[in-house]
């Protein structure tokens, strides 16, 4: 019904109460509100306004509407099925698709106000209740436990028709946390909540809304006790930990236990030097006389046997012409030469290995063997003054002996001696002194006061000092053959073999052209002798020449001094025949000069070239 | 013996048919559904953009500035409750949403095509006629609808009003319950 006709007696009443009102404090209510409408299911839906201020006088309350494009009004029909202040529309009264204009007044004794208008569409009010019979259970698959949620729809909405349509969201949380985890699940009605903690308490919550409304509220809270449990994975990891931490302690006590052969194998100690009679301790102790003294060996240096000579050859040759010549070949060029004519054993070092003497035939001297056990000395002697005049001896002192210690002191001697097994032996051997025991040199060795008298006068007597500050050094001395008249122009000289130094410290020496010669040494060269060296020519070529006092040797051979053995046969030994050979010494040779010699053994010396 | 074999395999023919076309009749139903739900939510956009534009004072005037009686949309007797929906037919359900969309389209397209809905609406009008002539094999026509020519012009702020927010949520509850009572929808069940 509308509102009540009849002002008059109102406004007189109103009047009377605003009049009146001071006195006993009454109003007019105030104004209420329209709170809000709702429709649960689309079909019916419910208003609920809030009452203003009363006046302090009993009000009632009165909801009116009208429909859009209707100038009627209507007043609410149920105001009972709601609740308080509530007004229920039914399904008849409930129209869709059309606007509600609904207004609510409150009026009492004193006067009545009227809440603002508010206009509703039904369709967009929807708010469905919330879902119903919501259960959470653990299940369990491949992976692990997980709770699984399931509910019904609010029994009100009628989705069956397609009338309303529904979207459900669930929120999960631990029973001690604070946030949630909101999850959609659309319009289905279940939902899988995977991987929760083990033994926790969980919290699960169910809201709905239609495609165009309000969301439902929240259903009651379910809880869920999660069961202990221990993943498969998780147990994989745990045993292979175990067994990790167990092959750890093994390796740890195995390194424990076999510590020092690992520390050996990790850090191998680093040796020492062991030098033969060296004693740390002495040292240590702080007597160095005493460790010195324990590093000399008995018996080193060796000086047994005289193949452990060193021999120096003095190369002297009296030519007007010429100049003395001597050369001495340190040890360090002298080896260096013997390596580099590698396959020549006689070679650069020339009869040092072989043990021959070129002794000088003195003709018209003779000599002691005092003499000669002098000559040694003097031929150092002599080497020594040829060596002031010589600057390429530096290793003569004073012609001394004492020089030989420190010429014996390289270790270049062993090498020597490897490379030379046939030949003289070097070793470090300190000899006093070389006696010269020949009887052609004791002509020579007798010229010990004489030592300028190696610088003969006479023509054809040479003297060919070649010093080799070798390991091995020869006192050799070319001399001249004075049955060699043919050779007199040329130079010829003779090789003597050192034999031994017998007791008195006397060099034994045999001429090489001796059949009896005392080793085989030169049993390769069993040849022919080209082991004199005749001239050298311009264009740095030896000339050797063969040796007409070694006819006996069958054969002949011409080395050039890179070592080349060219075997060149004679046909008659006792023929003088010259070996051509040509030998340079910048230049690999093979063909043959004449007037090649050959020193010694066969090296060709090439202090010819020199002078 | 032989009749009686060619008519049973050409009743199972039809059967297969039939269900094929209404595996068909159903894709389309679920289509025209989809869309209607989607031009509703762009109804609505346009319609909350429109009045965040608007004074406040403007806005409780709208309401009488245009009036709601003017929408053309009320000849059209359409069902306004559940009851009345759930006694019409699919047929009538369907031909209400067409005349619906219909009225939504003219307007559209004078006002220019804002986010498209024109060539929607001509879409979904397109389908729903599929769909009406599908339900129409052998079916009776629907007599009992009012045909109403639209109007040739509407207003342009109904256009962009509540009116048209309403007919899309008109239509989509209108497809929606025709789908449902054609088929079982998993959409539909409890």
């Amino acid at each position: 019904m509308g509102i009540s006709s009849g002002p008059k007696p109102f406004l007189t009443v109103g009047v009377l109460f605003i009049l009146l009102s001071p006195a006993t404090g009454f109003s007019a209510p105030g104004r209420p509100r329209v709170i809000n409408c709702r429709s649960p299911e689309k079909e019916t839906f419910t208003c609920w306004w809030e009452p203003g201020d009363d006046g302090g006088l009993p009000t009632t309350y009165a909801l009116y509407y009208r429909l859009e494009g209707s100038e009627t009004i209507y007043e609410c029909p149920d105001y009972k099925t709601a609740g308080e202040n509530s007004c229920f529309f039914s399904k008849n009264d409930t129209s869709l698709w059309v606007d509600y204009n609904i207004s609510v007044v409150a009026s009492n004794d004193m006067g009545k106000s009227v809440s603002e208008p508010v206009e509703v569409d039904v369709v967009y009010i929807v708010q469905p209740n919330t879902p119903e019979s919501v259960m959470v259970s653990v299940l369990e698959d491949n992976h692990g436990p997980y709770l699984r949620v399931d509910w019904e729809k609010p029994q009100s909405a009628d989705t069956r028709s397609g009338w309303i349509t529904l979207v459900y969201q669930l929120r999960v949380k631990q029973a001690k946390d604070e946030t949630w985890e909101e999850y959609d699940a659309g319009m289905q009605k279940y939902y899988n909540v995977f991987s929760p903690h083990s033994g926790k308490e969980y919290m699960v919550q169910v809201r709905c809304k239609p495609d165009h409304g309000f969301w439902s509220e929240w259903t009651t809270p379910v809880y869920i006790q999660m069961p202990d449990y221990m993943p498969k994975v998780r147990s994989m990891w745990i045993m292979v930990a175990v067994i990790s931490a167990f092959l750890i302690l093994l390796f740890a006590w195995t390194m424990n236990v076999k510590q020092n052969s690992v520390k050996h194998c990790l850090l191998p100690p680093v040796p020492g030097p062991k030098i033969q009679g060296f004693d740390q301790q002495l040292l240590k102790n702080g007597k160095s006389e005493e460790m010195f003294n324990a590093l000399v060996i008995p018996g080193f240096p060796p000086t047994s046997t005289y193949e452990d000579l060193l021999v120096e050859y003095l190369e002297v040759y009296d030519d007007e012409k010429r100049e003395l010549v001597l050369n001495e070949k340190n040890l360090i060029e002298g080896s260096m030469k013997s390596k580099s004519t590698s396959s020549d054993n006689d070679s650069g070092r020339g009869s040092c290995d072989s043990r021959t003497l070129l002794m000088e035939k003195c003709v018209d001297e003779s000599g002691t063997e005092q003499e000669l056990s002098q000559y040694g000395e003097a031929s150092w002697a002599s080497s020594d003054s040829e060596g002031r005049d010589n600057p390429a001896s530096p290793g003569l002192e004073d012609g001394k002996v004492q020089m030989w210690p420190s010429v014996f002191s390289s270790p270049q001697s062993h090498n020597f001696q490897q490379q030379h097994p046939g030949g003289l032996r070097a070793s470090h051997h300190s000899v006093p002194e070389i006696s010269c025991v020949s009887p052609q040199v004791q002509t020579c060795c007798g010229q010990q006061d004489q030592l300028e008298g190696f610088q003969f006068s006479k023509p054809g007597l040479y003297r060919y000092a070649q010093m080799y500050s070798m390991d091995t050094i020869e006192c050799k001395h070319v001399a001249q053959e004075p049955q060699s008249q043919s050779q007199s122009q040329s130079q010829s000289a003779e090789y003597v073999e050192v034999q031994t130094v017998n007791q008195e410290n006397v060099l034994l020496v045999t001429p090489l052209s001796n059949p009896e010669g005392p080793n085989p040494e030169l049993s390769d060269f069993s040849g022919e002798d080209y082991s004199k060296v005749r001239d050298v020519t311009s264009d740095n070529v030896l000339l050797l020449q063969r040796d007409l006092s070694v006819s006996q040797f069958v054969g002949d051979y011409c080395q050039d001094q890179i070592g080349q053995v060219d075997p060149c046969f004679l046909q008659q030994q006792q023929q003088e025949q010259t070996c051509k050979l040509n030998a340079h010494l910048h230049h690999p040779a093979s063909a043959l000069q004449e007037d090649m010699r050959l020193a010694g053994n066969g090296y060709v010396d090439t202090t010819m070239m020199m002078s | 013996m032989a009749k009686g074999l060619m008519l049973l395999s050409v009743v199972v023919a039809t059967l297969y048919v039939s269900q094929g076309s209404t595996s068909e009749n159903q894709r389309l139903f679920n289509n025209a559904v989809i869309r209607v739900q989607h031009l509703h939510q762009l109804a609505a956009k346009m319609i909350t953009e429109f009045e965040e534009r608007l004074l406040p004072d403007e806005r409780r005037q709208l309401s009488k500035i245009f009036p709601l009686s003017f929408c053309n949309s009320d000849s059209i007797e359409a069902p306004t409750g559940k009851d009345e929906t759930q006694k019409s037919s699919v047929l009538q359900l369907l031909y209400i949403s067409y005349r619906l969309i219909e009225s939504w389209e003219h307007p559209s397209r004078n006002l220019g095509n804002l986010n498209q809905i024109t060539e929607k609406l001509a879409d979904l009008k397109l389908g729903i006629s599929v769909l009406i002539d599908g339900c129409q094999d052998g079916q009776l026509t629907v007599n009992d609808v009012n045909d109403s020519l639209p109007l040739p012009f509407e207003d342009f702020y109904q256009t962009l009003g509540g009116k048209h927010l309403r007919k899309s949520n008109k239509v989509e509850t209108y497809l929606r319950v025709a789908n449902c009572r054609r088929s079982l929808d998993s959409n539909c069940t409890l």
